[in-house]
């Protein structure tokens, strides 16, 4: 019988990455628990995009495992790992329609026709979509698009969905709309997340978890309270900000 | 306002001089390939008649030249574009992409009638020289230089992010292909399957070394019915040789018109 | 990923293209040195030398250039201020399809209707006597088989410029150009610092590397200056093959010198033109 605490559902254990002369990753370990969100902060360049794309099959690491409920998927393919990648810029088939885009990953699988309509209609109506369903991909806003490739990646069930600042781009209304919109799908759908964001207040809107990764290092807190009391982490700074603005 | 009237009326004009530029030569086809007798200093032919195209289509060798090209330039189009299209992939992906790429330049941009007469060695040792096979063969090396500078853009790197997205939603490889990348090529392909047929079509010079004069495509035509002071004869075959070119270019405005035309991509 | 196409695409590539040229440039050069060959004697320097010795081949070479030169300076010096002049009419209406009614005219056609219209007893040579300007056939200029090889670049440039023009347009839309130009005026440049330093710069440098493809393409014509060209000098594509297929057997090396020579020039070219940038 699985021990919850000595087999968590994702680990990560010692993930080294270099490329050329550059160590990219460095001795990266992290556990997360099933239907629980670590929000990863960190700066651009700092290695993000690399560990996200090693867990999900896109990259092979120089060393290190990884470990999904259970089995090592180190050297699995990435087709076969149940792990979905969310590029920053929403990346929709160009040639398909809102709704085959959506219902992609579903007929991969071949599930019948009644099937994928219904639940392809169910999520795009999560998804606030209702009306958009033949639209092609460049008759919609980033925000659209955005929410078509989440729900894409989410319908197919994947044991792990990382997102690579995947609200990075839109203007800061967007952003909050679909903050929301995340925690409502992650919850309905049970989702079990990575999220890597550059932005301090959506760490904490987002992250059941937070972790810092600096200069291919990460370092995930114990709890939220810790992040918050860390003076390293830029909370304090921003706390300051605002009380000086106050007062 | 009269003042931005006469630009725009002298634009028009301009317009309707470069327009009337493009169109003469093919008119000038056309009126040479039905005149009977034209000769200095008429500027209209002094009489007309339809007998060389009459003889064209039913005397069998223009016909035949036609077919002939039909038939190499259709295989040297798909071959060359399928070939093209996986070894691309390879190319635009490699660590050495710039180093791969120039090579493929070698064969797309250097004359192919300098480059056919050092590889007519080969040909001849292999006994290919005077077949349509080897004519095939030649042609196709060139084009596949062509076909693989064309689709080393459309293997970008976003074109890869579109496959990788395509394995972690647990598509195999040849569902990538066949649901996302042939899908997404389609215009590409389309496009390079008609430049490269034309390329082989309006071959001369490495026709005639490789099929060592025996097989007869219609740019041979034209040339020896011009060696033999027969304009007429010439304006027909002429004709002929610019007709699918022009079907096709009619088909298909769009394919070209969107980036089809830049045939460097920088390495 | 082993990719297995990938590797079947590179040994495609190696079977049809990269290893018979290699292989034949190799061929042609031993043969151009006499250490292969019908007729050779041993290894020798004799036919290297004649490149330098001879005129006939420098000057085929001096030619080469001089047509591809000037047909490149004149294809820019026409179309670009077609594409950016009737920007519109190249985006929609007659104009925007019928410029591509050109590209559909192969050389040898090209090299034919170029022959028929200015020669001394064509088109044009007719439309002169008609309006009294000549009195016959001899009154006519010698414009093709000419010493300037005015009718080769009549031809070459006839078929490069709708395909700049087109090339050009897109350039300029692509660059976003239209934008860098208010941008210069916002700047106070007058219009025509606006064209000398905005608009031709930046689609020139964008179409760098095609301009140079058109230039060791004319370099290698064959077709244009078989038709319409000299006897002497003749461009290298036609000496080439003249000196190879010559039933004289003592000229097939020095079409091999040619070749080499010409492979040469057309590599530095290219690997010129697409050298990677400095800029990342």
């Amino acid at each position: 019988m699985p021990d919850l605490h000595t087999d968590p559902f994702l680990r990560v254990s010692n993930i080294e990455k270099t490329f050329g002369p550059e160590a990219v990753l460095h001795d990266v370990s992290l556990t997360l628990a099933q239907q629980r969100t670590l929000a990863v902060l960190g700066r651009s360049g700092c290695g993000k995009t690399t560990l996200l794309k090693i867990l999900a099959g896109l990259e092979t690491a120089d060393a290190g495992r990884v470990v999904v409920e259970g089995e090592d998927v180190t050297d699995a393919p990435a087709q076969s790992r149940g792990i979905v990648y969310l590029y920053q810029e929403p990346l929709l088939f160009p040639h398909l329609d809102v709704f085959e885009n959506v219902a992609f990953g579903l007929r991969l699988r071949g599930v019948d026709k009644q099937s994928i309509k219904e639940q392809v209609d169910r999520m795009i109506g999560d998804l606030g979509l209702r009306g958009q369903e033949q639209k092609r991909p460049n008759q919609l806003s980033g925000g659209q698009r955005q929410r078509v490739a989440f729900g894409r990646a989410v319908i197919v069930n994947p044991r792990l969905l990382l997102l690579d600042e995947p609200f990075a781009s839109l203007d800061v209304e967007t952003r909050a709309l679909m903050q929301q919109l995340y925690t409502r799908i992650a919850e309905a759908y049970a989702i079990t997340a990575l999220f890597v964001t550059h932005d301090l207040k959506e760490a904490l809107l987002m992250g059941d978890e937070i972790g810092h990764m600096r200069a291919g290092r990460l370092h995930v807190y114990p709890s939220r309270q810790a992040f918050i009391n860390d003076p390293n982490s830029g909370v304090a700074q921003e706390v300051a900000f605002w009380e000086r603005i106050k007062s | 306002m009269s003042t931005s009237e006469h630009p725009r009326r002298g634009g028009r004009i301009g317009a309707a001089v470069v327009a009337v530029a493009c169109v003469a030569p093919f008119v000038y086809l056309l009126v040479l390939s039905f005149a009977e007798r034209w000769a200095f200093p008429d500027v209209m032919p002094a009489s007309w008649s339809g007998r060389f195209w009459v003889r064209a289509l039913t005397g069998g060798a223009l016909t035949g030249s036609f077919g002939i090209s039909l038939v190499v330039s259709l295989l040297v189009a798909v071959v060359s574009t399928a070939a093209g299209f996986v070894t691309a992939k390879y190319v635009a992906y490699h660590r050495h992409r710039q180093r791969l790429l120039l090579l493929a330049y070698v064969p797309f941009a250097m004359s192919p009638v300098i480059l056919g007469t050092c590889l007519m060695y080969l040909y001849l040792r292999a006994g290919l020289v005077g077949t349509v096979a080897g004519v095939v063969i030649a042609q196709t090396t060139f084009a596949y230089g062509y076909a693989i500078v064309l689709f080393t853009a459309f293997w970008s790197p976003r074109t890869k992010d579109l496959e990788a997205l395509v394995y972690t939603l647990g598509g195999s490889p040849a569902q990538a292909y066949r649901r996302v990348l042939l899908p997404v090529a389609k215009g590409a392909l389309l496009l390079c399957f008609f430049q490269t047929f034309l390329l082989s079509w309006f071959q001369y010079g490495l026709t005639l070394l490789i099929g060592a004069g025996k097989i007869q495509t219609l740019p041979l035509k034209v040339y020896d019915y011009v060696n033999e002071a027969n304009p007429y004869n010439a304006a027909v075959a002429s004709c002929l040789l610019v007709l699918p070119p022009v079907l096709m270019l009619w088909a298909n405005k769009r394919a070209l018109s969107s980036g089809g035309l830049q045939v460097s991509s920088s390495p | 990923m082993p990719d297995r196409t990938g590797l079947a695409g590179l040994l495609l590539f190696l079977l049809i293209a990269v290893g018979p040229i290699g292989f034949s440039l190799g061929y042609a050069l031993l043969y151009s040195i006499g250490a292969v060959g019908l007729l050779s004697e041993g290894v020798t320097g004799g036919h290297w030398a004649k490149l330098f010795l001879e005129r006939e081949i420098w000057q085929s070479f001096a030619v080469s250039v001089y047509v591809a030169l000037v047909t490149v300076g004149a294809t820019v010096v026409v179309a670009l201020p077609l594409a950016v002049g009737f920007r519109r009419q190249l985006e929609r209406g007659p104009l925007s399809y019928l410029m591509y009614a050109p590209l559909a005219i192969p050389s040898t056609v090209a090299a034919f209707i170029v022959f028929q219209t200015l020669s001394g007893a064509g088109f044009f040579s007719r439309i002169a006597y008609q309006a009294g300007w000549i009195q016959g056939t001899e009154g006519w200029p010698e414009l093709v088989l000419d010493p300037w090889n005015i009718g080769v670049l009549v031809a070459h440039i006839g078929m490069a410029v709708p395909f700049f023009v087109l090339l050009f347009a897109q350039v300029y839309a692509q660059a976003g150009v239209p934008k860098l130009e208010q941008l210069a005026r916002t700047l106070g440049a007058g219009r025509v610092q606006v064209v000398r330093r905005v608009t031709v710069p930046v689609v020139l440098r964008r179409s760098f590397e095609n301009l140079v493809l058109l230039f060791v393409f004319v370099l290698g014509s064959y077709e244009v200056p078989l038709l319409l060209g000299q006897q002497s000098p003749q461009m290298v594509s036609v000496l080439t093959m003249r000196k190879y297929a010559m039933f004289d057997l003592t000229q097939k090396p020095e079409a091999f010198v040619i070749a080499i020579g010409y492979f040469l020039l057309a590599s530095l070219l290219l690997v010129w033109a697409f050298r990677k940038p400095a800029e990342g």
